[in-house]
Parts: C-alpha cells; structure tokens; sequence
C-alpha cells in the first residue's frame, strides 16, 4: 500500500508507540492491525498461502476483524515468522502436550513483548503499587529459556518484585522448606506479599501445605496470581474449590486472587480483576481486541452465545497478528468468560475418538 | 450442566416436559427410588429424564430379585420361548402407533442430539434386527444345535453338553447411539441369564423402554431384567454390581475399560467392546461412470448415519486410481452427496466445546492443504461437513467425526494395508466396494491386518443380525458348556433299574 512502511523494525516502533498510548479508537486500532497484516502477509510465506486459501489479502480485507486468524495448531506446523527464524532473540515453545510437536512463536526483539507485558500487568496486577515482595511458583527462565510463563514471570519479578523475591520452584519441583519459610517470613513482616505461578503449581503447593498441616494469614494487600487452569476437570467445581484454598490456606480473599489468560502463541495476555464470583470475566489492553466466533464457520456468533476466542493482538507483529484458540468463551462486559476449551468433551459414540486415538498412538 | 446433553448456541428455550422416568426395577418400590433429572435439549425440543440413583443395598436387593426371576422362570424356558417372546415385544416397538415408540421418537432426538428423522429410521433398522427370525439367526449362528441351550445334547465327540448362561450378566453401556444396549441385553436373554444393565448418561432411555415392552408381553421375562444407572465413574455404586455378576460386560474407551476391568473380581469373566475405527475401500471397478455415483451416495449415507460415532462408522475412504471416476472425482461426489443428505439428514448439534474440538480436529488438514497441493478440502460454509482430499497419504486416524472424512487416492488398495495392519487393535468394520474376486482377494488381507466385518457400503452402520461383533461370539462367548462324559453315562447304564 502506499505511504505504508512495511518494514519489521519501523513497524515495532509503531506498536510500541501505540502500546504507549492511553487508549486506542476502533479506526486506530484498524489501521494497526492492517498494517501488520499486511507486513505478516508480504514477509512469511506460509501465512500469506494460508490467507489465500481462505479468499483474504491485503487488498479486500479492510478491518481487523476480516484479516483470517491463524488456528494455534498452525504453530506447530507451519513456521509463522517474518524474519528467518534463526535470527529471533527468543523462540517460545508450547509444551506439546498433545500430538507431540511443540507450536513455536518467533520474537525477532523482546522489545515488544516485554513493553505490553510490563504496562498491562502493572495496570492489572499491580494496581497502583510501585514494587512488592513475589514469590515465583513456577521454574526460571534459565532453567526454561522456551517458555514463555517463565519469561512474563521474571519479568513480573524483576520490574516489579521487592529485593527480597525469590523463585520457590525449581525444574525439580516444588521446594517445600524454602515455601513454608517464604510464608511464614512473609506473614511475619505484616508487608504484603504476592505469590504467583501456574494453576497447577498452585494446587501442588496446597496439597503439601495440607499434608505439611501449614496454613498462614498473608499480610493484607496479599495478592495472588495464577495462570494455565485446570486440565480435566469441570470449572465450576474446580475453580471455586481453588480460590477457596486460597482463603483457608494462605489467607488472601478470592477478590485479590487474580487469573492471567495467555498463551505461547500471543504476545498480550488478559486478566480479571479477582474470582470473588464464578465465572469472573477477562479483559485485555487497548492493544488486543478479541472476536467469539463459531468454530466451524468463522463468523461472529450473535451476542451472549458460546463460542472460540480469536485475539487480535498487535503486539504479534512477527507471527500473525489474528489467532484462532481452542477456548470457548462468552462476551462479558467488554471481556469474555471462559468457559472450557477442545477436548474437554467426551467420546460420544463408540468410534474412537481424536484424544484417545492419539494418547494410544503415544503409548 | 446438561447430564450428557447437549447444549447447543443459542438453541431455544422449549417447554420441558414431564421427566421420563429411565430404568426398569423389578421388585423395588417405585417410591423407594430416588431420582436425579438428567437434562437434555437439541432441535428446539426439551427432555428431562429422571435416572434412577440406587442405594448400595437397593443395587443388591435388585440383584437377588432378577436372580430369583430367572430360577423360577427364564430358566426353565425353552429358547424358542425366549425367542416368540423377544419377537412380540420388539414388534411393538417397531409399531410406529405404540406409545413408548412413540416417546422414543420424541425424546430421543433431544437427548442424543441426532435429527428425528435419523432417530426413526435408526430404531426402526435396529429393532429389526431383533425381531424372531432374526433372533434365531442369532442362536443359529454360534450353535450348530441351538437345542444346546435347552437340554444336552450329543456331542461330536462323545457324550452330551448344554450350553449355560450365568446366572447375572452385568452390562455397563455407552454412548449415545440409540439401541446399542439391546445387543448385548438381547443375547444375555437368549443364554437365559438374568441381566443388569448401567445406561449410558448419553442415552438413558432405550433401554429401559425394551424392558417395559418385555413386561407388557410377558412380565416373569422382565422381572428377570434390572436396568440402573449412576453417574460416571462412581466406582462405588459399579463395584456393587461387578461383585455380584458372574460375567461382566463392557462398553467404552480404553481408560474407561482399564478401570473396569481392574475392578472386575478375578474368577468373573470379563469381555471389553473399546472404541473402533472403521474405514472404506473403493475399487477401480466400483467407479465407472454410471456406477461413482451410486457408491458415492452409499458412502455418504455411512458418514451421515449417526456422524461417524458408531464403531462401524468410516472414517477414511481409500480410492483406487485407474477407474473411470478419478479419487479427486469420486471425493467431489461425496461432498455433493453430503451437502444433498444434509438437508434431509441435518448433523447432530454441537455443543461449543464439542465444535471447537472438531474445529481443532479439521484444522490439521486444513493447516497442510495451505501449504501443500496434494491435500485439498472440500465443505460448507457452516461447517456442516468436510471432505478432505489426500493424494497418496495412507493415514489412517479420526479426524474429529461429525462428518469430516478423508478420501485417500492410492495406485492400488493394497498400498493402505501396513498403516491399516499398525492399528490393528481399533479394527472393526470395512465397508468394501469391489468386484467379487476383489472383495475376496481384500477381505483376507483385511482379516490379516486386524478387521472382523466387511461389509457393502451404505451397510457399515447396520451389521446383520447374528454378526461377530468384533469378530466375537454374541452367545457362545456368554456361556460355559457343561458335558457329561460318554464314560459318566457307560457307568449309569449299571445303575439302571432295569440293569440286566
């Protein structure tokens, strides 16, 4: 297009120009994504016959709703980068759990990666606050160079963490005596503490706590934030189960537990402010906009219906600006709830299923 | 949550009506049950279903009462009885006019989220099969003298035997195909067993209708039948069941057979029916030019029948180069005969996570057809139905079912048989369109690598009466054969009191 600079580094400046901005207006937020399309499409091959298979370019898509988003299984497979892939600063790796391969996405700069990261979650999570004590479940980004939770959470620590904020985890597991000791110091000094990590890690922590007959009352301005969910388990049960134990074993109420949607395929994460109540809804910055859409068809579905998340997310400026999740959710106040995700449902006949032809297939 | 239902976006609100009562409890006091509504809605109809939530000790009592019903009655009953009586009731089910059919036809469309038209004609299909000629096909296939289960009988080698049927069968059902449950139910009856069956959540009702049919016509046959419920993986309730069974009988996925079968006590036999994975073979011959389409049509209704969830359903279709009709041709056939059969034939209702499991499923073939022009796909906007055309690639996996196949163009079939021979275990049916000495020819190397019925397309989904399920006997496998030994009778012929 005219006029338009396409190049990679230009554009990161743009994003993080416009990540930089208080808010952003539908048209802005277009134009943006346009560009970005439009450079994703001229840059990676792979993308750019995707979109042509499904009738879209850069000429007759003209918002960022049209622009097709790429299925999260398409990371795996296809190699969704602008720049050669040798030549990122950082590849981010899913943990592959089914099927095998691991989707990878390319960050040629963690410049903008780590920009919406820092601005959203101090807007989110830090709430005012310039620095607190953390406590990091989840192992570090040494020990995980591809994962992407491991990166957010050091960088969580590192710009907003006290001098006394450790990781509690290690690759090996949970470290019990450092855990219990970071509590008990933690409830000790009457300052406010942050624990955050995986779901799962959570949940393991709690298990030895109860097995260890620990409980503590944090400090109040306590807050805690886990991320990943539960696999295999029905929501409505498990979540308020969860939140409970944060109560009873660590003392923060429901309403500073806050829960972190993201993904290794995007650059933006989202977030609700506190599980006080079921189904509490998520919201991103100014610089994702988010679609639910019917799996099978595409289109929007009408409002208040099921369907998948597609997140545009801007600050996906190497790999595909527009990806289709496996998540099902429900428009909610600007945000969405999230209601289960593929593979939750079970075999309905007695033909074999996907999941279970594959988990065979593993051995 | 729905039990086992479906939710469906946006599906409308109906008018729920009077919860069926599920199961059929011979002995126990109606009001001594308790009951848990099971909720289900699907093409703008409601169904509330209240599944019958037994006590430890209720489970027991049912046990011994099904138990003494056999002893007093079904044992003594000569099969041909078994048979007249069976035959009588499925025939009012089969009457279109009779007022459980005609709650089957009502309801099931709402609980298993198939469109009524395909719930009809498939009760109807099913119920044929157990009708009396064709219950004696039954016993007649696995006893060369079905009076075997009546009174001993010479054997070839000496001596007399007599077929036995334990005296409790238990069944743990599956899945939402309507009927499934009376195969197994059928032939545990047949053998003279008294029988307990656990229903699907998925399909709570057939079942138990059976039962009700049985009791009209003869209520000492159906004092002989428990049909329960609980919800899945209360291993609680299942354990008070598989304890009291002298044969347990299994449907489901590998997990669910593995926690089974460590729960079944170890001198009580055990038969597992797990998941299958059926597939289609086209031969060159099959594709001439008045005939592609007509094979085309066949296929189609095998995919549409049920959405592929039945053991039996395809879910591949190897196609032979060299025909009249290209496999690229052929593949475009069955996408126009699928898009045809969808407006008669509408898919089963999704619900969000079961769409976006199938989306996600679809999106592999998707992901290469973009990147590779030997894959191409083929389907409709809404997602109704997909055909994935592959050249050359032999794979063979479900690929999310609900009508999504894949159509594999290959030189010759037998290039698919070593990836069809590496899944062996989930072989069943194969629905074969060839010449006879090809079917033939096929049907070996077929048998070879691990499948147990070929049939005709347009067939895979309604094995004949009296078929090897899974290659397997339906009555032969539930009984022990008593003898007596040719020496145990030389030696009576001294106590005779007309011994010379």
């Amino acid at each position: 297009m005219p006029g338009r600079d396409v190049s990679g580094t230009a554009l990161s400046d743009q994003v993080l120009d416009f990540i930089g901005r208080d808010s952003s207006t539908e048209s802005a937020f277009d134009a943006m994504a346009l560009a970005l399309f439009a450079h994703q499409f001229e840059n990676n091959e792979s993308f750019r016959r995707f979109c042509l298979k499904k009738g879209r370019s850069p000429r007759v898509v003209t918002s960022w709703r049209e622009i097709p988003p790429v299925p999260i299984s398409a990371f795996k497979t296809l190699t969704l980068s602008c720049v050669a892939p040798e030549s990122a600063e950082r590849v981010f790796m899913t943990s592959g759990t089914t099927g095998g391969a691991r989707g990878r996405c390319y960050h040629p700069t963690l410049a903008v990666y780590d920009r919406s990261t820092i601005a959203n979650f101090r807007e989110r999570f830090m709430r005012g606050r310039d620095r607190i004590r953390m406590g990091i479940l989840f192992p570090t980004e040494e020990e995980m160079p591809n994962s992407s939770l491991a990166h957010y959470l050091a960088l969580a620590a590192g710009h907003f963490g006290a001098p006394d904020s450790e990781y509690l985890l290690n690759q090996k597991g949970l470290e019990n005596d450092l855990l219990f000791r970071a509590l008990d110091e933690a409830a000790a000094t009457g300052e406010p503490y942050a624990l955050l990590g995986a779901t799962y890690s959570f949940v393991h922590a709690f298990d030895e706590m109860e097995r260890a007959g620990k409980r503590y009352r944090l400090p109040p301005g306590s807050r805690v934030l886990d991320t990943g969910g539960f696999k295999g388990r029905s929501r409505d049960v498990a979540t308020g189960e969860f939140y409970g134990r944060m109560e009873t074993l660590l003392g923060v109420a429901p309403s500073e537990c806050i829960n972190m949607y993201g993904m290794t395929e995007l650059s933006t994460q989202f977030y609700d402010d506190g599980n006080d109540r079921a189904d509490a809804p998520k919201s991103g910055p100014h610089w994702i906009r988010t679609r639910i859409v019917n799996p099978l068809s595409g289109a929007d579905v009408p409002d208040g219906e099921q369907g998948i998340l597609v997140h545009c997310d801007l600050a996906n400026y190497n790999s595909a600006v527009a990806i289709m999740t496996e998540d099902v959710g429900i428009a909610c106040g600007g945000g969405f709830v999230l209601l289960g995700r593929a593979g939750d449902e079970e075999a309905q006949g007695c033909s074999v299923a996907v999941a279970e032809f594959l988990e065979a297939a593993r051995g | 949550m729905l039990g086992g239902g479906r939710r469906i976006p946006g599906g409308g609100e109906g008018v729920a009506a009077v919860a069926e009562l599920a199961g059929h409890l011979p002995g126990l006091p109606a009001e001594s049950v308790a009951r848990e509504t099971l909720r289900f809605s699907a093409w703008g109809r409601c169904a509330e279903v209240a599944a019958p939530v037994l006590s430890g000790d209720q489970l027991t009592a049912l046990a011994a009462h099904v138990r003494r019903s056999r002893e007093r009655f079904l044992a003594g009953l000569r099969t041909q009885e078994i048979v007249d009586i069976l035959d009588r009731a499925v025939r009012t089910l089969l009457d279109r006019s009779d007022p459980r059919r005609r709650r089957a036809e009502e309801l099931l469309p709402a609980v298993t989220g198939y469109d009524p038209e395909t719930v009809r004609l498939g009760l109807t299909a099913c119920l044929k099969t157990f009708r009396g000629a064709q219950l004696s096909a039954f016993v007649a296939e696995d006893f060369a003298n079905p009076q075997m289960l009546d009174g001993f009988q010479p054997l070839r080698k000496g001596g007399y035997g007599r077929a036995f049927g334990p005296a409790l069968i238990a069944h743990v059902w599956a899945g939402n195909v309507p009927g499934l449950p009376l195969w197994s139910l059928v032939s545990g009856l047949l053998v003279k067993s008294a029988n307990i069956g656990k229903l699907p959540s998925a399909e709570p009702l057939m079942a138990g209708w059976f039962a009700g049919a049985v009791a009209d016509i003869e209520p000492r046959l159906a004092d002989c039948i428990g049909i329960v419920w609980w919800k899945g993986g209360d291993e609680v309730r299942q354990q008070a069941l598989l304890d009291q069974a002298g044969l347990v009988l299994a449907y489901g996925g590998n997990a669910t057979l593995e926690r089974i079968r460590a729960r079944v006590p170890v001198a009580t036999r055990f038969l597992p029916f797990g998941h299958k994975l059926g597939f289609g073979m086209i031969a060159a011959a099959a594709l001439d030019a008045d005939k592609a389409a007509g094979v085309a049509r066949r296929a189609a209704l095998d995919i549409v029948r049920y959405d592929q969830h039945g053991c039996y359903s395809p879910h591949v279709f190897y196609v032979e180069r060299g025909g009249a009709a290209s496999p690229r041709v052929f593949a475009s056939y069955l996408g126009g005969e699928l898009a045809a059969l969808s407006h008669r034939f509408p898919r089963r209702a999704l619900d969000a996570e079961e769409a976006a499991g199938l989306a996600a499923a679809r999106q592999e073939a998707e992901i290469r057809s973009a990147v590779s022009d030997s894959v191409e796909i083929a389907g409709d906007a809404e997602g109704a139905w997909r055909v994935v055309f592959a050249d050359d690639d032999p794979g063979l996996a479900p690929a999310g079912a609900n009508r999504t196949v894949k159509v594999a163009a290959l030189d010759r079939l037998d290039d698919a048989l070593p990836e069809i021979a590496r899944h062996a275990p989930w072989l069943q049916t194969v629905g074969v369109a060839a010449a006879p000495e090809e079917l033939f020819r096929l049907s070996a190397l077929l048998g070879e690598a691990g499948a147990s019925r070929v049939c005709a397309l347009g067939e895979m989904t309604a094995p004949e009466a009296g078929w090897h399920h899974d290659g397997r006997f339906n009555l032969l496998d539930l009984v022990r054969i008593v003898e007596i030994e040719r020496g145990a009778e030389a030696a009576a012929e001294d106590f005779a009191a007309y011994c010379d």
